[in-house]
């Protein structure tokens, strides 16, 4: 007997518009769990999450959701949930019957109890009896997941789910996604917020200029980004003194004197971190500036690449 | 057909200010009737047929009206990124085209039937019909069924719908079609006037359409169903924008 189809599988996909390819011979399989789809803005994860909800057509590969195509197979929506990154509701819709829509259009035998019990998962009670016109922006996140989730889905398709919500929203929306998750369900949810996919999901695939630049266990890519070679740009008031110092420290392995500033290479963040002080004191030098200067997120994801 | 689509679409589309612009729009035809009844001109058959109906109602009012309500029931969706909400459930794209065809095609039959059968009335007032009202209402029923087909494939194709529905109706329909007889042929409101004749009972002087009756009754059949069939193809294929 053959094994059951993963929820997910990803078989080098790409998908370009005209010369710009917005994501790259990806493949990938996803089972029960949490995934976080990771990358800068522009990566390609909405694409990827586009053409996984069957609302692109992959230009090369093949995308299949419980062993069927995403593609031209409106069947598939039963078993998928998906909540879309743009904030549109109709506004002229109350919360509730705009959860109830989605649970009349899956054919639900009791579409008003499955509403209801929806809109408690996200805990909008209070506000599923005004118009979806006046929500902020954190509510209608979760009335677009309550709708996401009104048929109870296996799978939950997440574009940048939290965008909007605040700390106590996050905070309810993480435990809800959590909960399903050890409900047996697959759970991909895209975001450029390195903290974020750190704090909620297992796995992590991290997309990059439209390629796959690391995928797996969380924990280990995080290493890979915390231990990768920092760059630090230093002011001080003797920079020649400081470098020379600098040079005999074992986490340092480069200095370079430029425009009255002061470049330092080291391999170890929080080694350096921790000995400078100390080097610059024996040294008789004053620090006025100390700046970390690859620290945007794309950076790090531009370094998972070159690996 | 799906009710919930039915019933969502009806909100949509009454909600929306477009709308209570055509039902103030839809009493010009019967101010300028009522305006030709105070005035006392001659031949109010002839007016009625080929002024009113025609070219006013037929020839402006019709198409806008579908134009309106054709391309918002579906496209509106598309252009605030609402659609999405929709696609994503297990319905067939054929039942999602078709239910919203009956509200945008109900809505601008029955805007448009009501100026037609007011004005048509005043400018006809004390005269003989001759099956001008009649025929003149199944025209524009059945006219709005194949404009709003149309402009709904046009809202599916582009999110130009209403710049290219505009050019059809006015530079393709109102100059091309006159200059060039054979292309009548492709045009929606030849094949409506083709249908009043089906009905409408009085000479050529009075009203000559350039279609007969049933060629104007197939073409207009051949043109619902292929446009909807492009539109269901279509939306079949939907890609989601990049903006969306």
């Amino acid at each position: 007997m053959s094994a059951p189809a993963p929820p997910i599988a990803v078989i080098n996909v790409s998908r370009w518009y005209g010369n710009i390819v917005a994501v790259n011979d990806i493949s990938f399989a996803l089972g029960p769990g949490i995934t976080g789809l990771l990358g800068p803005n522009g990566a390609g994860k909405s694409t990827m999450l586009h053409m996984l909800s069957g609302f692109l057509r992959p230009s090369a590969g093949e995308l299949r959701v419980f062993g069927e195509s995403a593609w031209e197979n409106p069947g598939m929506y039963r078993r998928i949930g998906l909540v879309p990154e743009r904030e549109a509701v109709y506004p002229f819709l109350t919360g509730y019957e705009f959860v109830l829509l989605a649970a009349q259009l899956q054919r639900l035998p009791n579409p008003e109890e499955a509403a209801r019990r929806a809109i408690a998962m996200v805990e909008l009670e209070d506000a599923a009896g005004r118009a979806t016109g006046g929500y902020s922006k954190g509510m209608k996140q979760r009335v677009k997941i309550a709708a996401a989730l009104v048929h109870d889905p296996e799978i939950l398709l997440l574009d940048e789910p939290f965008n909007g919500a605040d700390p106590r929203q996050r905070l309810q929306m993480m435990a809800m996604l959590r909960e399903m998750a050890a409900q047996g369900r697959t759970i991909l949810f895209s975001s450029h917020i390195l903290e974020e996919v750190e704090r909620l999901a297992e796995e992590v695939l991290v997309i990059v200029a439209g390629r796959l630049a690391a995928s797996g266990d969380f924990r280990e890519i995080r290493k890979l980004m915390t231990d990768r070679p920092h760059t630090f740009n230093v002011r001080s008031s003797d920079n020649r003194t400081l470098a020379s110092a600098l040079v005999a420290d074992p986490s340092v392995y480069g200095v370079e004197l430029q425009d009255g500033l002061l470049q330092v290479r080291t391999g170890e963040f929080a080694a350096f971190t921790m000995a400078i002080p100390g080097v610059a004191r024996e040294a008789g030098v004053s620090i006025y500036e100390l700046r970390p200067t690859d620290e945007s997120l794309e950076s790090v994801f531009s370094y998972l690449v070159k690996r | 057909m799906n009710g919930v689509l039915i019933r969502l679409t009806a909100r949509q589309l009454l909600g929306q200010k477009r709308t209570v612009l055509l039902l103030l729009f839809a009493l010009v035809p019967v101010l300028i009737a009522v305006l030709y009844r105070v005035a006392g001109n001659d031949e109010p058959q002839r007016w009625a047929a080929s002024a009113l109906n025609a070219r006013l109602i037929i020839g402006t009012f019709l198409p806008l009206a579908a134009l309106v309500f054709g391309t918002a029931a579906l496209g509106s969706e598309f252009e605030d990124g609402t659609a999405v909400y929709i696609l994503s459930k297990p319905i067939p794209r054929q039942v999602i085209v078709l239910s919203k065809l009956l509200v945008s095609w109900l809505a601008t039959a029955g805007v448009v039937l009501a100026a037609t059968l007011i004005a048509t009335s005043i400018a006809l007032w004390g005269e003989p019909q001759d099956g001008i009202l009649a025929g003149f209402a199944l025209a524009v029923v059945a006219g709005a069924l194949v404009y709003c087909a149309l402009f709904m494939w046009l809202s599916v194709l582009t999110s130009r719908a209403l710049i290219v529905g505009l050019l059809y109706v006015f530079i393709w329909e109102g100059v091309i079609t006159r200059l060039f007889a054979g292309v009548r042929f492709l045009s929606v409101r030849q094949y409506t006037l083709g249908i009043a004749d089906a009905v409408v009972d009085v000479p050529a002087r009075v009203f000559n359409p350039r279609l007969g009756e049933m060629e104007a009754m197939v073409l207009a059949a051949v043109a619902t169903v292929v446009t909807l069939y492009l539109a269901v193809r279509r939306l079949r294929r939907w890609e989601i924008g990049e903006a969306s």
